[in-house]
């Protein structure tokens, strides 16, 4: 950076003999010695730059991003000097997408997507790169003059997307924190974005520097009001001069960490080694040819530099990572928010823009074809000569402030009237005395600022000032609304002819439903499935649609899709235009939307980290967005995999609720159950019997999952045991465990109760010890939970269920029942909220339905008690059946035989009987008829 | 006259530096003003190199540049400027500074309270002077407000939502009539308001909804709103500057360890922190955890070491002093500091450089102990 030489007698020594000389002044003025070096360095070093830039065989047009500035001069100079051939920092892999711009409403961003990754680290994917465009912007004119000139080559020279990730360092990225720039700031997900002509300090200080002395907030302000500003009305040799200036003050100033950090040179390296390799090979006159690059890499100094340079640079391959290439729609706000900039910023170009074109005089390019206003024919002024040797603009730049170019009178007041109709319609209590006051203030702010005339910004701020009070009363902010009325943030669309396949087959097949589609407002859509069949693809679709995109780009207002359900009406909210981006996105994965999904489904379950439980729910979505079939199989095998493989039941009672799912909508649909099924069934009867007894002792298991496993093998034992399985493995497992929490002792009960092991007597009577127990009490409430969790295995328990909660609420304590109350009605909602019908109709059953019963009420277990007699008489109303066996002991006999018990036939003692049912009988002879008929005897 | 005031006005304290700033400004000022508004903007935030003045002007109030110059353009509007913000954040001091720099005065001050009547806006009568002269200019008591709009001067009303709202709409003829009328006169019975008048409220946002502004009146202030600073540096800056000024005041010749600052700095962005990840207001300290407080509680801390202590700042006594401020409701703000303190103090004072902040957790135990 130390390189001082004698001053060259070229356009610029005068300029750099000033500077020099200004150097010695300050170094002389500064206190230590030995800082002149540095200084003089870097002011010489500034003027060496721009003369070497200029001196270029080839031209170098050097741009800033987003800049109206740069684009006007861009299209100044494409007229003046119509080159051949056009090299653009843009990445050159991207070169294709180019010419499907003029499909386009801008701004939209050129997207890269690669989600199967060779040789990058796999936590990096997806990995997306996105270089938005915008047409108030240089590089959008060269594309355009070049794509519409004929005969004229437009070549990107930059490192491939590819190689942007290749120079990333291999340490995991950090997560940046998100944007909060509401709807359009997201437009961009999460991708890497990359632009021309990036022109900013990358040293802190600097830029801190700046902001504090030029009285401004935020760098795109500074920018604007100190080279944006003047720039807009220079020609050509200026412009060239002082962009190249600014981009080497930048480069200079920048730390040294940095500059061995970043990519910059070698991107310049690369950059001008494609550009000799190309010239070499199609023997382009450098004359005629144009390389446009940010104002950053214009002030090179690498060794590649120049036409004339012949430094090797060897360019590394790409990786083998397929990289798929699409347009995405971006917008004013997801530029800002991608890129640091000033919330509104680019909006104020786009205004800036629209003005400087309408005072210069610039007719702008325009690609063919494209959606928006047509550029008003403006005519063109003599454009200066662009021949002759370079001359010093830079002197007469630097020594004069900038010229006043704020708003005009006219354009203010029609702002400050504007930004009170606009803010009445928010909410505010806003005015005309409001109006006088924002236009006072913003002259008052600029004089305050050393400004000729209000800028943008200050307009803001005085309407902030003036209209702003103690309470936002809409949804926007005034700074919010200034923005607005600045332009507002556009957002782009990308056209049907350069959507990737899928996007369009999705467009075409939602045809049928008669809306526009590309709208960017949310459309209502009615399908009457019964009435239009024709439909019933569409709903298909959306219901696809609905699983793969964000929440709010498809959204059902009525209908729904269950396992067995046909549905017969449907209405939707579509607001697909605002998502174009994901459904693009969705195109790189696959060519149909159902490819897409089957894809996703399978790489759900193929997943190292996947649950049967999911693999269950893959297969529930495989039946209802794709029909089922050859893929419900395989994901149902995985899933049988999964659950053999399965060390904890964490997740048991999505299994259990899935399964049953699946197995009762197989049961109705077809005639057996798939091969899967059964295995699932009977590895899960296996798995959970071998998993139980450890279940059952497991703290870390909660009663929920053990009860489900109880559940699985209940209500599947007796599919599980027809496909082989074996009843005693149950009954061992459930021998084996020897719970010691409360909760899971009632639990076990019920399941010995459900198998036979334990007499509902006697879980009664269990029961009623505990509670007569008073150093159990205040455990008791825990048994209740577990018995609560029992209806889920055991449904018949329900009445115990019931009894057992009731005596606890009769005999309880109210210092254990209260606290507990609560409790249990969380536990119910949240944990067994399917129950708790079961439950309340069993009470409903049991319990007296009205306020007078109560008092009369006897509980039916306390009744019962009494009376239960071992020899209990045989139901009488069965007269006619006992008739039937009667005539037939044959039959008795028989069944006796099989079970052990020959004692024979014999009639019935006494034959009494109740009289009163033999009377009811007699009188009603048709229901024993009708029983006997039933039986088969007629 | 410096000397023998207890707290001088900032008029006086700074006029000197007013008086070299008005003999260079050559900048067009706005009606009476004595300073062009770019010299109140240098005379607020501070001079700077690059400003080429003679002498250094030191930055008075802290915080974004912005908030100074809408404010100074305000008042050189047709508008009143209302500051509002969180209790702490400089609001009345900007509003000081402002007053001084614009008409040298800024004295003409109203403090807004639940007492306060029209008469304190308008006027009152000297009621033994009405009984011997009858009712005249002369036995007539002009309120602040009514002088500054004689005299063309910026009259101030502090805590403007404190008082009530029949009170607040009084402003209103005023800020927009521009005069006030006095119908117990027969002549000379109105008061015109002099060119450069205007008047800076300040309200706390705190407040919202005790007494809120009219439409009518919020039409006629522009606000400023004030943010708690959140800036370490700046906060540092303005804790440094303040309590400089306090103990030049106290005549304390006493030295504030920056490790000590640092700590007073870096548990109050704890406490903030605490207090914006609360859910409800019982977890959170009724102190609005301002700049304000922090100066408060470092002034606690070195009048303490000053009259009972060694005249040397400690930790402990900072820790003391923090307590004692913060800890205004038993037992939810002691509760809640007992939290902090465990959980945040004590695993600082293990790190490698904790020394102070050992000496910090054990101060601050103490205080919480006794206060417990």
């Amino acid at each position: 950076m130390t390189e001082i030489t004698e001053a060259l007698p070229g356009p610029f020594g005068a300029l750099r003999s000033q500077l020099l000389d200004a150097a010695a002044a300050f170094a002389g003025a500064g206190e230590g010695a030995g800082g002149a070096d540095p200084v003089s360095g870097i002011l010489a070093g500034m003027v060496d730059d721009v003369d070497r830039a200029l001196r270029e065989e080839l031209e170098i047009f050097p741009v800033c991003h987003h800049s109206p500035a740069s684009a006007l001069a861009m299209a100044r100079r494409l007229r003046e000097k119509r080159p051949a051939v056009i090299y653009l920092e843009l990445c050159e892999d991207l070169r294709p997408l180019l010419d499907e711009l003029r499909n386009c409403r801008l701004p939209v961003a050129l997207q890269a997507f690669a989600t199967e990754l060779e040789d990058f680290p796999a936590e990096w994917s997806p990995l997306s790169v996105v270089a938005p465009v915008t047409e108030a912007s240089a590089e959008y004119q060269a594309i355009a003059y070049a794509l519409d000139t004929p005969g004229v080559e437009l070549v990107l020279v930059d490192r491939s997307t590819d190689h942007v990730f290749q120079w990333e360092p291999r340490t995991p990225p950090e997560p940046e924190p998100a944007a909060d720039g509401g709807e359009g700031a997201a437009l961009h997900g999460d991708a890497v974005g990359i632009e021309i002509g990036d022109l900013r300090p990358r040293f802190a200080e600097l830029e801190a520097h700046l902001l504090h002395h030029g009285k401004v907030r935020h760098w795109s302000e500074w920018w604007d009001q100190y080279v944006e500003q003047p720039l807009v009305g220079a020609d050509h040799d200026t412009y060239r001069q002082v962009m190249v200036l600014i981009g080497s003050l930048f480069r200079r100033l920048r730390p040294e960490r940095d500059a061995r950090n970043d990519r910059d040179e070698d991107r310049e390296r690369y950059m001008w080694t494609r550009m000799r390799e190309h010239l070499a090979a199609s023997g382009a006159d450098p004359a005629r040819c144009l390389y446009v690059c940010g104002a950053f890499h214009a002030a090179s100094r690498v060794e590649q530099f120049g036409l004339r340079a012949d430094a090797p640079y060897e360019i590394t391959p790409r990786t083998a990572t397929r990289w798929q290439y699409g347009l995405i729609p971006s917008s004013h706000s997801a530029i800002e928010a991608q890129f640091g900039l000033a919330p509104g910023s680019v909006s104020i170009a786009a205004a800036t823009w629209s003005k400087a074109l309408q005072g210069s005089g610039v007719t702008p390019y325009r690609l063919k074809g494209q959606e928006g206003a047509k550029p008003k024919a403006v005519r063109a002024r003599r454009a200066p000569d662009p021949g002759g040797p370079v001359a010093d603009r830079l002197s007469g730049f630097l020594s004069r402030p900038p010229a006043p170019n704020g708003l005009d009178e006219d354009e203010l007041l029609g702002w400050c009237v504007d930004i009170v109709r606009l803010a009445r319609r928010n909410g505010y209590l806003a005015s005309t005395a409001d109006a006088i006051a924002v236009y006072e203030t913003s002259v008052l702010l600029a004089g305050l600022r050393g400004r000729g005339r209000p800028t943008p910004y200050d307009f803001q701020d005085a309407a902030v000032t003036c209209i702003e009070k103690d309470t936002v009363p809409g949804r926007r902010d005034v700074r919010r609304l200034c923005e607005i009325l600045l332009g507002g943030d556009r957002v782009g669309q990308v056209g049907y002819e350069s959507l990737p396949p899928l996007a369009r087959d999705v467009l075409d097949r939602l045809e049928p439903l008669g809306l526009d589609l590309a709208k960017r407002t949310i459309q209502r859509a009615l399908l009457d499935l019964d009435a239009n069949p024709e439909l019933r693809p569409c709903s298909d679709l959306l219901w696809v649609l609905r699983r793969l995109l964000p929440d709010n780009a498809v959204r059902p207002i009525m209908g729904s899709r269950r396992l067995g359900e046909r549905p017969i009406q449907e209405s939707w909210d579509l607001d697909l235009g605002r998502h174009q981006r994901s459904i693009v996105e969705l195109g790189y994965e696959g060519v149909t939307i159902e490819q897409v999904l089957e894809h996703r489904l399978r790489r759900t379950v193929a997943d190292p980290k996947a649950t049967a439980a999911a693999a269950l729910a893959a297969v529930e979505d495989a039946i209802l967005y794709l029909g089922g079939g050859r893929i419900a199989d395989d994901l149902g095998n995985r899933a049988v995999e999964l659950l053999a493989a399965e060390r904890t039941v964490d997740d048991a009672p999505d299994v259990l609720r899935r399964i049953r799912r699946l197995l009762a909508y197989y049961r109705t649909t077809r005639a057996d159950l798939p091969k899967w099924c059964e295995r699932f069934v009977t590895a899960g009867y296996a798995h959970y019997c071998t998993l139980l007894p450890t279940a059952f002792l497991d703290e870390d298991t909660g009663v929920r999952q053990v009860a489900a496993m109880l559940g699985f093998l209940f209500s599947m034992e007796s599919l599980a045991l027809s496909l082989g399985c074996d009843h005693s493995q149950l009954e061992l497992a459930v021998r084996q465990s020897h719970p010691e929490a409360p909760a899971r002792i009632a639990l076990l009960w019920a399941a010995r109760s459900q198998l036979g092991l334990l007499p509902v007597a006697e879980l009664r009577a269990r029961y009623d010890e505990l509670l007569a127990n008073p150093l159990v009490v205040p455990s008791i409430p825990l048994y209740l939970s577990g018995f609560v969790q029992a209806l889920e295995p055991v449904p018949s328990l329900a009445p115990v269920v019931v009894e057992v909660m009731s005596k606890a609420f009769a005999r309880l304590p109210d210092p254990v029942l209260l606290p507990w109350l609560p409790k249990l009605i969380t536990t119910l909602r949240d944990e067994a909220a399917e129950l708790v019908p079961v439950l309340v109709r069993e009470a409903g059953r049991m319990l007296p339905a009205s306020l007078p019963a109560v008092d009369a009420w006897v509980p039916p277990w306390s009744a019962r008690r009494p009376a239960a007699p071992a020899s209990a008489p045989v139901p009488a109303s069965a007269r006619a059946v006992a008739d039937l066996v009667a005539a037939h002991p044959a039959a008795c006999d028989a069944v006796a035989g099989l079970l052990g018990h020959d004692a024979g036939w014999r009639p019935a003692a006494g034959g009494g009987g109740d009289d009163r049912v033999t009377g009811l009988l007699a009188a009603h002879g048709d229901t024993a008829h009708a029983v006997a008929a039933l039986l088969g005897r007629a | 006259m410096t000397d023998e005031m207890l707290r001088a006005p900032a008029e006086v304290k700074y006029a000197e530096e007013l008086d070299w700033l008005e003999s260079i400004d050559d900048g067009p000022k706005p009606f009476s003003w004595r300073l062009s508004p770019r010299m109140v903007r240098l005379f607020i935030l501070g001079s700077e190199r690059a400003d080429g003045l003679d002498r250094e002007i030191p930055q008075k109030w802290f915080g974004d540049r912005s908030f100074v110059e809408r404010s100074i353009v305000t008042l050189a509007s047709d508008r009143g400027l209302l500051l509002i913000g969180d209790p702490g954040t400089g609001k009345s001091w900007l509003a000081e500074l402002l007053s001084a720099a614009i008409c040298r005065n800024s004295t003409l001050v109203v403090q807004g309270t639940a007492g306060t009547t029209e008469d304190h806006i308008k006027y009152s009568w000297n009621v033994s002077m009405v009984i011997a002269k009858g009712q005249s200019r002369e036995s007539m008591i002009p309120s602040p407000i009514m002088t500054a709009m004689e005299q063309g001067m910026i009259g101030r009303f502090e805590e403007l939502t404190r008082s009530t709202s029949d009170v607040q709409d009084a402003l209103i003829s005023i800020l927009s009539e521009k005069y006030v009328s006095i119908p117990e006169l027969d002549d000379d019975n109105i008061v015109f308001a002099q060119p450069g008048f205007s008047i800076i409220a300040t309200a706390n946002s705190r407040d919202r909804g005790v007494n809120d502004l009219s439409s009518a009146l919020k039409r006629r202030f522009n606000f400023v709103r004030i943010p708690v600073v959140t800036n370490k540096r700046s906060e540092a800056e303005i804790v440094r500057f303040r309590t400089a000024e306090l103990m030049r005041r106290h005549r304390i010749d006493l030295e504030v360890p920056p490790t000590l600052l640092d700590i007073l700095l870096q548990s109050f962005a704890d406490l903030r922190a605490a207090a914006a990840s609360a859910t409800s207001d019982d977890e959170k300290l009724e102190s609005a955890l301002s700049t304000a407080e922090q100066i408060g509680v470092l002034e606690d801390a070195v009048l303490h070491s000053q009259f009972f202590g060694d005249r040397t700042l400690r930790a402990e006594t900072l820790a003391g002093s923090l307590v004692g401020s913060l800890a205004r409701r038993s037992p939810e703000d002691l509760a809640i500091l007992n939290k902090f303190w465990h959980g945040v103090i004590e695993p600082r004072s293990k790190q490698d450089d904790g020394a102070p902040w050992q000496a910090f957790l054990e101060g601050g135990r103490q205080a919480l102990e006794t206060l417990s």
